[in-house]
């Protein structure tokens, strides 16, 4: 079976400048793939390369086997591609029900969603009358989780969940993302801080400065060179 | 650990019990994805019409002026007529041009903004219905006088 999410030789550039330099990412349906590397790598350029939000100077974005380079982002949300990106994106003036019910625009009822997200979430059930800027980091997370699983992703891109959380609550979450690739889903997890997403990820690729430098099952070797990586030493 | 080439050891999506939906929902996503119609990037692209619709603005109305002074300038009726399609052909390309320039700029604004007032009236609904259903269950009036 094709990868339902595949980047060949992307070159990207903010501003003129490039950053990403020929990066090439496979993720399979029901595939975990995290995307490490330290700040300004461009792991987030990545994600919105795979999310059409990005343009490219050259190289393909292939999904479910098709080309799709330049496509629109929104034609792209539609069929099933996700980003979740880093800083949450919920509704913070919204209660939890009100975010979930800005999520009917997918064609799916209020009651769905909110049978989707609170089965998932229940702590989310608990606050649903909450406004959401209250809740708290990870709560706010699973929002976002759950707002994006209201989507029926077929590629859900993730930037940065454990941004700001408590560990525990980080490995919490990452559960639930290898639930949903269980599902199916083919995973893309960009993150900075290795040990949480490493767990669950079934293959680890890491960027430095625009270029994959290492990519594997992500074993102790990997994480001995991750340190390398990171701490600029050999491992 | 391997080299930086793309890995082909992807794990298949499992096709045991938990494993139905995986393959079910990858194929429905390339069956979406063909559905979709997306045309050539490289054939279209919003960006291109948005400028070739302001560009067309402004060239139509510098014609329209300027065909103005080439019917004004001259006492040659061929050359008049001359002026008058310019100007005509000018106000046309005005008016397609701000047409593009329309579909492409305002479109995404009024969406989010269309989006915006079906969620208002939908919360005003709520509350207005809410309202009645408290007046109905507290009111003590007998009957509109």
């Amino acid at each position: 079976m094709n990868a339902l999410l595949e980047l060949r030789a992307v070159r990207a550039a903010h501003e003129g400048i490039t950053v990403l330099h020929g990066v090439d990412l496979r993720v399979g349906a029901g595939q975990v793939v995290a995307l490490l590397g330290p700040n300004g790598a461009g792991k987030t350029t990545t994600l919105h390369v795979a999310a059409g939000l990005h343009p490219v100077q050259s190289g393909r974005l292939v999904l479910g086997g098709r080309e799709m380079t330049g496509a629109d982002p929104r034609a792209l949300a539609r069929a099933g591609v996700c980003l979740i990106p880093e800083g949450r994106g919920v509704f913070p003036n919204l209660s939890v029900r009100d975010n979930l019910l800005m999520m009917t625009f997918t064609g799916r009822t209020r009651e769905e969603i909110e049978e989707l997200a609170f089965d998932r979430f229940p702590v989310l059930g608990r606050r649903a009358g909450q406004i959401a800027g209250t809740l708290s980091g990870g709560e706010q997370q699973m929002l976002a989780l759950a707002r994006g699983l209201a989507t029926d992703p077929a590629v859900l891109l993730l930037d940065e969940l454990s941004m700001g959380l408590a560990p525990l609550v980080v490995s919490r979450l990452y559960e639930q993302v290898a639930e949903i690739a269980r599902q199916g889903v083919a995973v893309l997890v960009v993150e900075q801080f290795a040990a949480a997403v490493l767990g669950i990820a079934d293959h680890a690729a890491v960027l430095v400065r625009g270029r994959i430098e290492r990519q594997g099952r992500p074993d102790g070797g990997l994480r001995d060179e991750l340190s390398a990586l990171y701490l600029g030493s050999s491992a | 650990m391997t080299p930086t080439e793309p890995h082909t050891d992807a794990r298949e999506p499992d096709t045991t019990a938990g494993g139905r939906l995986p393959d079910s929902r990858a194929d429905r996503f390339v069956r979406e994805l063909a559905d979709l119609k997306i045309p050539d990037p490289a054939a279209a692209r919003a960006g291109l019409w948005l400028r070739l619709g302001a560009a067309l603005m402004v060239v139509g109305l510098v014609l329209a002026v300027s065909a103005y002074f080439v019917s004004h300038n001259t006492q040659n009726p061929l050359d008049q007529r001359d002026g008058l399609a310019l100007g005509l052909g000018g106000i046309a390309g005005t008016v397609v041009g701000a047409a593009l320039f329309l579909r492409y700029s305002l479109t995404g604004f009024l969406r989010f903004w269309m989006a915006r007032q079906s969620y208002d009236l939908a919360v005003l609904a709520d509350r207005l219905s809410e309202r009645d259903l408290n007046h109905d269950l507290t009111s003590t009036d007998a009957a509109p006088r």
